[in-house]
């Protein structure tokens, strides 16, 4: 039954008029994100917003798009098994090598950079 | 019903779905750990450059902004081709393809011009840390993109034919699709992490 479902539309009842709106709110999100990052924000404010604005950005896509939300929960577990090691990929690598001993091997050498902003 | 399976193509496995959207689910899954590995050497190598360029002189956030939108614009198009795939409009099915399609080139006519533009400024794979794990990752994205735009490419040559994509034309269609959206998820991921994280 649930390949019947798949190819007849995945049990999803969205339609062209939902997909415009989605597609609308996830342009205006962007836009948000570009102005948060002009926005002079302190940076921990502004990851935390950036990083947020980016989750819900992937979770529209992955569940209307991509129609997660519709399907048999095999795939969700499936991509959530995926995207959970490559989370705990970042948390262990970051943890490792992140400000490590390595880094300040270099850093007496840094030449005096004049940072400008974007 | 075996018989009436066996006239649609479907493949079932055991755990009850059609075995062709669980290969692509599991590769995807597979994906999401190739690029988080990229993410995380990018962010581990983030302010470690020695000798400039560093992403404040060459990146350039307006031009990446837009090709963002074509990217988000050719996900529509690519759910708009599932949906008439579904629903059996052939036409309208073709053209939300070739959008795409066109779509995803006009993405990579902006990667290669930004790379271009990097390059013109002294920035390659082997100028600095940044360098590196900047073209390594965007690069790769530039090869899903491309692959994708190929693998799209062949199903609308396919749709082409006297009898279209078949009876399974809207699981296939399905299966292109959640493809091309990952690469935009992927995108979502990279344009935010390398390009508006300070």
């Amino acid at each position: 039954m649930a390949s019947d479902a798949h190819t007849k539309g995945s049990g999803s009842t969205l339609g062209p008029r939902q997909y415009i709106q989605i597609t609308i709110g996830l342009a205006v999100v962007t836009v948000l994100e570009l102005i948060a990052s002009y926005a002079g924000l302190g940076t921990v404010t502004l990851v935390t917003v950036l990083i947020v604005m980016s989750a819900l950005k992937f979770g529209v896509v992955v569940a209307l798009f991509m129609h997660l939300r519709f399907e048999s929960r095999v795939f969700t577990q499936m991509f959530m098994l995926g995207l959970i090691l490559a989370t705990a990929i970042l948390i262990g690598l970051l943890a490792l090598f992140w400000n490590d001993s390595t880094d300040a091997l270099g850093g007496e050498e840094l030449p005096p950079w004049e940072h400008h902003g974007h | 019903m075996e018989a009436t399976e066996a006239a649609h193509g479907e493949h079932h496995t055991s755990l009850g779905v059609d075995n062709r959207m669980l290969l692509m689910w599991i590769f995807l899954a597979s994906e999401c750990l190739f690029f988080g590995s990229l993410i995380s050497t990018y962010l581990i190598y983030k302010g470690e450059s020695l000798v400039r360029p560093l992403p404040d002189d060459v990146f350039d956030i307006p031009l990446t902004s837009l090709s963002t939108f074509v990217l988000l614009v050719s996900s529509f198009t690519m759910v708009l081709a599932v949906y008439a795939a579904h629903h059996n409009f052939p036409k309208m099915m073709k053209l939300s393809l070739l959008s795409t399609i066109l779509l995803g080139l006009v993405f990579l006519g902006f990667q290669v011009y930004e790379f271009r533009l990097f390059g013109s400024e002294g920035l390659n794979l082997s100028t600095n840390q940044f360098g590196a794990s900047f073209f390594v990752l965007t690069g790769f994205h530039g090869v899903h993109v491309g692959v994708g735009v190929l693998y799209l490419g062949s199903m609308l040559i396919g749709s082409m034919r006297r009898n279209g994509l078949g009876p399974s034309g809207g699981l296939y269609m399905e299966i292109a699709g959640l493809y091309w959206h990952f690469v935009d998820i992927v995108w979502i991921v990279i344009f935010t992490v390398i390009y508006l994280i300070p």
